[in-house]
């Protein structure tokens, strides 16, 4: 499989006096800029292609193990305080520490726990909330008061006798049997109803 | 070693168990004077040799730094520097990056498990001692490289990587065009890298 470190990195070098074609000079002036652009700035360009990446690292290796590229002081304390702040957490990386409380790690953590099961409580009351269904009512059997008979709604049978189905149409004709006239019954049904209301009504009290 | 000397030595070390001590109660601010001390070493002779690129090497030791501020309370402190541990972080990390790098691997495989461990640091003089020995043997390695190239090549590199001459002196001092020249350093460097990938890995392990 082909990657990166393949062609030109990795294929055969061409002898110092070999002839170079064109596309090798124009490379070849490419990376000097870019070995001049590092020497001055002591840094990578941003932006170039990978080989010459490779190739600008090489350089860097060799100038560094000769001593040629030591941590500039500024930039010494400005990755110290950066990486302060970082394991730290907060703050900010040019802004000192010295005398500025430190908090350790462990205690960073006890506010975001605190919060965090403040939450999962809450969050948990209010599913339960919806989810629940509401108790249901059920209603007491009430033994209801006992009352007399003459204050209920109540069929006539008892005082005038019953009625057969028969003479519920043809009134008339069925009364002309009756013992008892049309009249009487309805008198003696009034009567009763009326003692019903005055007993309940006036508490007995004609 | 001379008793003032040693007397030195000893305070230095004694200071270091302090904050280290102080850190791992939970002052984490009292890392800063060991981070300042130890920064240039990690930088000029653990990550940049390694890497060959300032700028992430500068992330790298922000972030072996950081990662040494939060894990302080995982270090036992065994009457030695801290320095053998902080250098192991730079060079888990430098791992890390060439990892994700395909385009260094080469560069990586080579560089990146070369870990001279002549010395056994007890104090901030064996640090430093420890740090040029690793500086010396970086420079061995690339060293043996130049050996295995041209002389050409090998005088290009020198005067335009090492001695940082300009690219006119450079020309000049070979009796070449500056096109001429900056040819023959493209192809010296190609020629360096595919060399010092080639190397036996068993040669530069230790």
């Amino acid at each position: 499989m082909k990657t990166d470190d393949d062609d030109f990195l990795t294929g055969a070098v061409p002898d110092p006096d070999a002839e170079p074609t064109a596309a090798e000079l124009a490379h070849a002036k490419a990376f000097a800029d870019l070995v001049d652009k590092t020497l001055v700035s002591g840094r990578m360009p941003p932006a170039m292609s990978t080989d010459d990446r490779a190739l600008l690292e090489v350089a860097t290796v060799i100038r560094a193990t000769h001593g040629g590229l030591p941590l500039a002081p500024s930039k010494q304390h400005s990755v110290v305080e950066e990486a302060l702040r970082l394991a730290i957490g907060g703050g900010n990386a040019a802004t000192s520490l010295a005398g500025a409380p430190v908090i350790p790690i462990k205690r960073r953590w006890l506010p975001w726990a605190v919060a965090s099961t403040t939450s999962l409580v809450a969050a948990a009351a209010i599913v339960l909330l919806v989810i629940r269904k509401p108790p249901v009512q059920v209603q007491p059997n009430v033994p209801t008061a006992s009352i007399p008979l003459e204050w209920k709604s109540r069929p006539t049978d008892a005082l005038i006798g019953r009625i057969s189905s028969e003479c519920s149409g043809p009134a008339i004709e069925c009364a002309k049997q009756a013992t008892v006239s049309t009249s009487a019954r309805i008198d003696t049904i009034f009567s009763d109803r009326l003692a019903g209301y005055r007993d309940r009504r006036f508490g007995g009290k004609r | 070693m001379a008793p003032d000397l040693a007397d030195d030595q000893q305070r230095e070390l004694d200071q270091e168990q302090r904050l280290v001590e102080e850190a791992q109660r939970g002052n984490l601010d009292a890392m800063r004077p060991i981070l300042e001390r130890y920064a240039q070493p990690l930088y000029g002779t653990v990550i940049l040799p390694r890497l060959g690129d300032s700028a992430s090497a500068e992330e790298v030791l922000r972030d072996t730094l950081a990662t040494a501020v939060e894990k302080i309370n995982r270090f036992t402190w065994q009457g030695k520097s801290i320095y053998p541990w902080l250098r192991q972080i730079a060079i888990n990390k430098v791992f890390d990056v060439h990892r994700q790098s395909k385009r260094s691997r080469r560069l990586a495989d080579a560089m990146v498990h070369e870990v001279p461990s002549e010395s056994d640091p007890t104090t901030h003089a064996d640090v430093q001692l420890m740090a040029d020995q690793e500086r010396r043997a970086h420079r061995d390695r690339i060293d043996d490289t130049m050996g295995l190239l041209q002389e050409r090549y090998r005088t290009a590199i020198e005067l335009r990587l090492v001695q940082e001459l300009s690219r006119e002196d450079c020309a000049k001092r070979l009796g070449v065009t500056i096109g001429t020249f900056d040819v023959l350093l493209f192809r010296a460097v190609r020629a360096f890298r595919k060399a010092f990938g080639e190397r036996d890995p068993k040669a530069g392990a230790s």
